[in-house]
């Protein structure tokens, strides 16, 4: 097998992980993060054996219930073909949105370069625009077919909503092309390089503040997350789009929400927040000072392995009588150590041995896709945070950020962006 | 009378902005995820089959017992004020004569059924002899057949009153 076709690969597993498999652990997080901030549990008793890892293993299982339960269809659907493939047309549409996100820089290889996407193309952002506008089809698709009232009007409501912030977003996009120049996303990231005043990282955010959070502000809508999740306001639409849906129809609606979530969280990372760039340093002081920084990893890990199993003993603990959390404790102790110290021993024989050139790309880029994914898992930690601090909005209230507020400010934004381009003469 | 001015917010620039207001409340969400992350035991839920509520009071209303005598016999003389009260008519005694000297009737038999009792207390206040309490702090009753459920003189003379509540 051929270097590029392993790294396409590696790439696809990437990506598909992120986007699909990835929802039983944001589920996960959904809850225990809700229930942290409402100062209450969340789901921590499902187990395999002694093992709990906090909860996640509750995910699985509902996964797995929603795998088994009877795929109802209600009779009074005159057009089941679309009934079917709405959840499909959402789950497909955020899922490949991901497939243009550079999770590295370009891979060389042998002299060969490599574009560290799942599907190598240079549409960028154009790829994104189109497919999350695509995936609120499903929605729309998916709650006209139920022929119930309800789906229709969470259908009528996600497409208004999608119809207006679509265009603030774009507008917003258009300031960030003409300060980047580049609709490739490896181009914008590579512009995210290097600092302002040595101090401040050139990201996206601190070049176009406003743009940032017009765009952030956008993708929650994009992704139908609160505080703009009208489509299944349940205090009174029911469900929304999907009342009428069951089993795995319903759950590709949700794993379709999450990775819209996933997806709108990676491309704000990449626009804003210096994607897979690690602050303060740019490919090539990573790919010359890669000793320094395998040396520091190893002084890190161990560090941080230490502090985490601290913090598990102390959390994780026996409950009455019941010992099964201090021995699931000693297990995971246990494995984290051996995980650390197999890391840092082959981090040490890679020290010793010396990485040739390919060895020293692959090492960059490993490094940079773990910033990536750093910084994307903090981004979805904020689209949780979000949803369980800010309230829905109101439908009018809604429109009115939309039309009266958002696309004014990213006109104005476009407008004082092209003034300083054109004045600087770049 | 004065009248109270209740002040309007939202017209100043800053309430327009929504922003600030949205930081204000994200940053109190995130200091109690903060709190409750790094110490489980800030949670203010408790990890209930395994740790059980230990603030049970006075007025609580658990599960019906009958109060004795010194000498271990019941309190109870069978007057049927208590199944006279019951909203639910879930008490159901049966009368005999008592010949130890201390009365002179006692229930042959005294049966509640909790699946009709509504826990409303009445039958605590109807009874004259302080015979029947619902003191024993018992909160989840289960069983799994009908019949169990109907508790007889027996299993309603062995509850005690509830250890979390003092001696009174």
């Amino acid at each position: 097998m051929s270097a590029s076709t392993i790294i396409l690969i590696v790439n696809i597993a990437l990506a598909v992980v992120l986007a699909v498999a990835l929802t039983p652990l944001f589920v996960w997080w959904e809850r225990r993060i809700s229930g942290f901030i409402q100062d209450r549990s969340g789901p921590n008793r499902c187990h395999i054996g002694p093992f709990r890892l906090g909860g996640i293993i509750q995910s699985f299982a509902d996964m797995l219930k929603l795998v088994f339960k009877e795929d109802f269809t209600p009779s009074h659907i005159k057009y089941k073909f679309f009934f079917t493939i709405a959840p499909a047309i959402v789950f497909f549409c955020s899922f490949l949105t991901f497939a243009v996100i550079p999770f590295s820089d370009v891979l060389v290889i042998d002299g060969q370069k490599h574009i560290m996407q799942a599907i190598p193309n240079e549409l960028g952002i154009m790829w994104f625009l189109a497919f999350a506008g695509l995936s609120v089809y499903g929605i729309i698709l998916g709650g006209y077919s139920s022929g119930s009232k309800y789906g229709l009007l969470g259908s009528i409501r996600a497409s208004a909503q999608v119809i207006s912030y679509e265009a603030a977003m774009a507008l917003a996009i258009i300031s960030m092309l003409i300060s980047y120049g580049s609709i490739h996303l490896t181009d914008i990231v590579n512009a995210q390089a290097g600092t302002y005043f040595g101090v401040i990282p050139m990201w996206g955010i601190f070049i176009q503040p406003l743009a940032a959070i017009i765009f952030i502000v956008c993708a929650f809508a994009e992704a139908n997350r609160a505080p703009f999740d009208l489509a299944e306001g349940e205090s009174e639409l029911v469900a929304g789009y999907h009342t009428e849906y069951s089993a795995m129809k319903f759950g590709l609606f949700q794993v379709g929400e999450y990775s819209a979530m996933s997806a709108s969280s990676a491309i704000i990372v990449t626009l804003f927040f210096g994607g897979y760039q690690l602050p303060w340093l740019d490919t090539q002081a990573i790919q010359s000072n890669i000793n320094y920084i395998i040396v520091a990893i190893i002084i890190l890990l161990p560090l941080k392995v230490y502090f985490l199993t601290k913090w598990m003993k102390k959390n994780n603990k026996a409950i009455g009588l019941d010992k099964s959390r201090q021995k699931e404790t000693k297990i995971l102790t246990i494995a984290f150590w051996s995980i650390a110290f197999f890391i840092v021993a082959s981090l040490v024989a890679f020290l010793i041995t010396g990485l040739g050139s390919n060895g020293v790309n692959i090492a960059t880029a490993i490094l940079q896709i773990g910033t990536f994914l750093v910084k994307f898992f903090m981004m979805a930690f904020v689209y949780i945070w979000v949803r369980w601090t800010v309230l829905r909005f109101r439908y009018d209230q809604l429109q009115m950020l939309g039309w009266k507020v958002l696309i004014p400010l990213a006109l104005l934004n476009i407008v004082i962006t092209a003034i300083f381009v054109v004045v600087r003469g770049n | 009378m004065g009248i109270k001015v209740v002040p309007r917010y939202g017209k100043s620039f800053k309430d327009k902005l929504y922003l600030p207001a949205i930081a204000g409340g994200m940053k109190t969400t995130f200091k109690h995820f903060i709190k409750n992350l790094k110490d489980i035991d800030n949670l203010k839920t408790m990890h209930y089959p395994e740790v059980q509520p230990d603030d049970l009071n006075e007025r609580y209303r658990g599960v019906h017992r009958l109060t004795k005598h010194e000498n271990g016999t019941e309190k109870c003389v069978a007057c049927f004020m208590c199944a006279t009260a019951c909203p639910a008519n879930c008490i159901f005694i049966e009368a005999e004569e008592r010949f130890d000297g201390i009365d002179e009737k006692r229930p042959k038999e005294f049966k509640i059924d909790l699946l009709e009792c509504v826990f409303c207390g009445y039958c605590v206040e109807a009874c004259p002899c302080d015979a029947i309490r619902m003191d024993t702090g018992i909160f989840s009753f289960v069983a799994s057949r009908r019949e169990d459920f109907l508790l007889d003189k027996k299993a309603l003379m062995a509850n005690e009153r509830s250890k979390d509540l003092n001696n009174g």
